[in-house]
Formats: C-alpha cells, sequence, structure tokens
C-alpha cells in the first residue's frame, strides 16, 4: 500500500513532515508515560508481526500485489498513539533500511496508514464492540486498510494537478483520481477482509496468551 | 516538349515527396541492459509504464511498457548514470538508478540482502530495539 520514492511532489511530501513530526512527538510523549514493562514484549511482537506482515506480498489477479498490515492488531491493543508509531518504525525501517517504501514519502505514508488508520481501526472497534466484539475486531481490520487505501489513492490521483510541466505533462504519478481510485481502492476492499479476520484471530490470541502469561 | 519536361519533373518531385513518407526497418545486435522488474512472488510487473531518464536530467530517452515477463530493453548509448521510473496506475512502482559503462554492462546492481533475509534483519532490529526500551525503563523503576 505505501507510496514509494518518486512517486510524490515536493508540495505534497514536504508539507506533510510538519504535521507527522508534531504526532510523533505527541505520541512519544504519551508513550513514555503510558509504556510499562509488562507491555513492552507484546508490544515488541506484535511490531515484529506488523513489519513481516508488510514484507509479505501476496498475488492478486491481474498481476499486482498487496499485503496485510497489523495496523488494527496494534491499535486496538496498544492505543492509536502507540499503532501510530508503532506503523511510523516499521515504514521507516523499511525505507531506510529496505528500500520499500519511500524515505521522501515516509511522513505521508505514516500518516495515511499509521495515524489515520489506527484511527479508523479504534473507532470501529470502539463504536462496535457493544454489539459484537468479533465484528468490532473485524471491522476495525477492514477500515484499517480501506481508510489509509482512499487518503494514498486521492493522494496518488492528485499528483498531475499538483506537479506538471509547461505542457501539462504530470512530474511524479502520472494517472489521474478517476484511475487511481478504482485501481487502489478495489484490491483494498478485498484484502481488508483479510485484515479483518487477522485483526479479529490476533487479537483473541494476544488476550489468550496474556492471561495465561499472568495467571 | 517542354510539358513533357515539366510533367517528368513533377512526377520526379511526386517520388521525392512519397520516399519521404516510407518508413525502413534495420535489424541489428547490440549489447543491451534487460531490467526485469517484478513483485515480492516473482509475480512479473508486466504491461506496466515506464521512464528512463539520464542522471540529473528531466527529459527521458525511452519510455514504454513493461512486456509480459516485466522486463526492460535498455540499450544505453554512453557511459553513465540512468533513473528508472516504473508505475502502475495502483500505486505500485520503482525509482532507481543504474550506472553503465560504454559497452552498456551495468556496473552493480545487486542488492544487500535478498528479501527473507531481509525480513529477519528487520525483525531482528525491531527486537533489538524493544530490547533497549525495556532495559531504559528497567533502569528507570527504583
Amino acid at each position: 500500500m505505501h507510496i514509494p520514492d518518486g512517486f510524490l511532489s515536493p508540495q505534497t511530501y514536504l508539507p506533510a513532515y510538519a504535521p507527522a513530526a508534531g504526532l510523533w512527538w505527541l505520541a512519544a510523549r504519551r508513550l513514555r508515560r503510558t509504556l510499562d514493562a509488562d507491555t513492552l514484549p507484546w508490544l515488541a511482537a506484535a511490531t515484529a508481526l506488523a513489519f513481516v506482515l508488510m514484507m509479505l506480498a501476496l498475488p492478486l489477479p491481474g498481476g499486482s500485489t498487496v499485503h496485510a498490515a497489523g495496523i488494527a492488531l496494534l491499535a486496538v491493543n496498544f492505543g492509536v498513539w502507540t499503532a501510530f508509531l508503532a506503523v511510523s518504525l516499521v515504514l521507516a525501517m523499511q525505507a531506510l533500511l529496505f528500500g520499500a517504501g519511500g524515505v521522501t514519502a515516509l511522513a505521508v505514508n505514516a500518516l495515511a496508514m499509521g495515524f489515520l488508520g489506527s484511527i479508523a481501526a479504534w473507532l470501529a472497534w470502539r463504536g462496535l464492540r457493544i454489539v459484537n466484539e468479533a465484528l468490532a475486531l473485524f471491522l476495525a481490520g477492514w477500515v484499517s486498510v480501506v481508510v489509509p487505501a482512499l487518503v494514498i489513492a486521492i493522494i496518488l490521483g492528485i499528483q498531475p494537478l499538483i506537479a506538471h510541466d509547461a505542457a501539462g505533462r504530470p512530474l511524479f504519478f502520472p494517472f489521474g483520481l478517476s484511475i487511481t481510485l478504482p485501481a487502489v481502492m478495489l484490491p483494498h476492499i478485498l484484502v481488508g477482509l483479510g485484515e479483518g479476520l487477522l485483526t479479529w484471530l490476533g487479537t483473541t490470541t494476544l488476550k489468550r496468551l496474556q492471561a495465561r502469561h499472568a495467571a | 516538349m517542354i510539358g513533357r519536361l515539366l510533367f517528368a519533373l513533377g512526377l520526379g518531385v511526386a517520388c521525392l515527396t512519397a520516399l519521404a513518407h516510407d518508413l525502413h526497418h534495420e535489424v541489428s545486435q547490440g549489447q543491451a541492459v534487460v531490467i526485469r522488474l517484478s513483485y515480492a512472488d516473482a509475480t512479473p510487473f508486466a504491461f506496466e509504464a515506464y521512464e528512463i531518464y539520464p542522471k540529473d536530467e528531466k527529459l527521458p530517452v525511452q519510455v514504454g511498457r513493461t512486456d509480459a515477463r516485466g522486463r526492460i530493453v535498455f540499450l544505453p548509448e554512453r557511459a553513465g548514470a540512468w533513473r528508472i521510473k516504473a508505475f502502475s496506475e495502483d500505486g505500485h512502482g520503482l525509482d532507481f538508478a543504474l550506472t553503465t559503462d560504454a559497452a552498456g554492462i551495468v556496473a552493480s546492481d545487486q542488492p544487500l540482502y535478498e528479501r527473507y533475509g531481509r525480513i529477519v534483519v528487520g525483525v531482528a532490529l525491531i527486537l533489538g530495539l524493544f530490547g533497549f526500551i525495556s532495559l531504559y525503563l528497567k533502569r528507570k523503576k527504583p
């Protein structure tokens, strides 16, 4: 899902670093207050899982690939701010060490996936858990993929409007919204179903393990 | 007589004009750089758009689409660094550089780790980082 280097104009990725830096700072402050030694190993395991999930591409019919992310799993079990930092860490490692995603696009990816994805997942889970916990977890996983995908499709799709030469030729990503919206959204609406299952299974497993460990 | 000469001249000019619209083809062999693009599971990045730029220049020297096996065939005209951009409509793609010598041979384009090796290293780094945070939290405790 994440945007690679070279696809976004500087007019897009440079301003994105301002809100991202502010949110990283807020999240770090909050995490410093709330994080304890008991939670840390579970958070480490969930972050490592998110990293692995994002590195494992699943083929789609038509030649493209998608991947799960584990964003909702982090948001539901550790909170939005912690999930935002954990996903940002995963994205930064992928971009800096392995060339996956992009350094220039890091802030945009972190805001779309880490922040908006976590908020969407947490809100869906909180809003629906009174109805049914399993359904709430499933939908949290689904929205954690679909909301960032929508944001990324819009950001990619407006690049030809933001950055083009005198002749109107796009300088960065060449496809407009009419192409990016269906191309990005349709696969992720399907992948969201898998992410929903993963969130439900992952959270129930995590809770069971935590309960066993505490006993 | 003059009429015939003018007619012949006109015919000649018309033939030359017709030749200007003729297209020729020539088959030759050369040293090409073949770049294969694929997803992590080795699915070819097939029939997707790409652009090749001389490094630090804004006009591409080659644009097109990858073939069914996700390949770009590129014949560099000179030694130098090249920037290759490839992108699909759903936001997948690459933007990378390679250097070729005068014969079109790629200098070096080997990734440092294989993909699964990278994943192991990444997981180790994450767990290591959290280990350090754990030590920090323990030190903070009275």
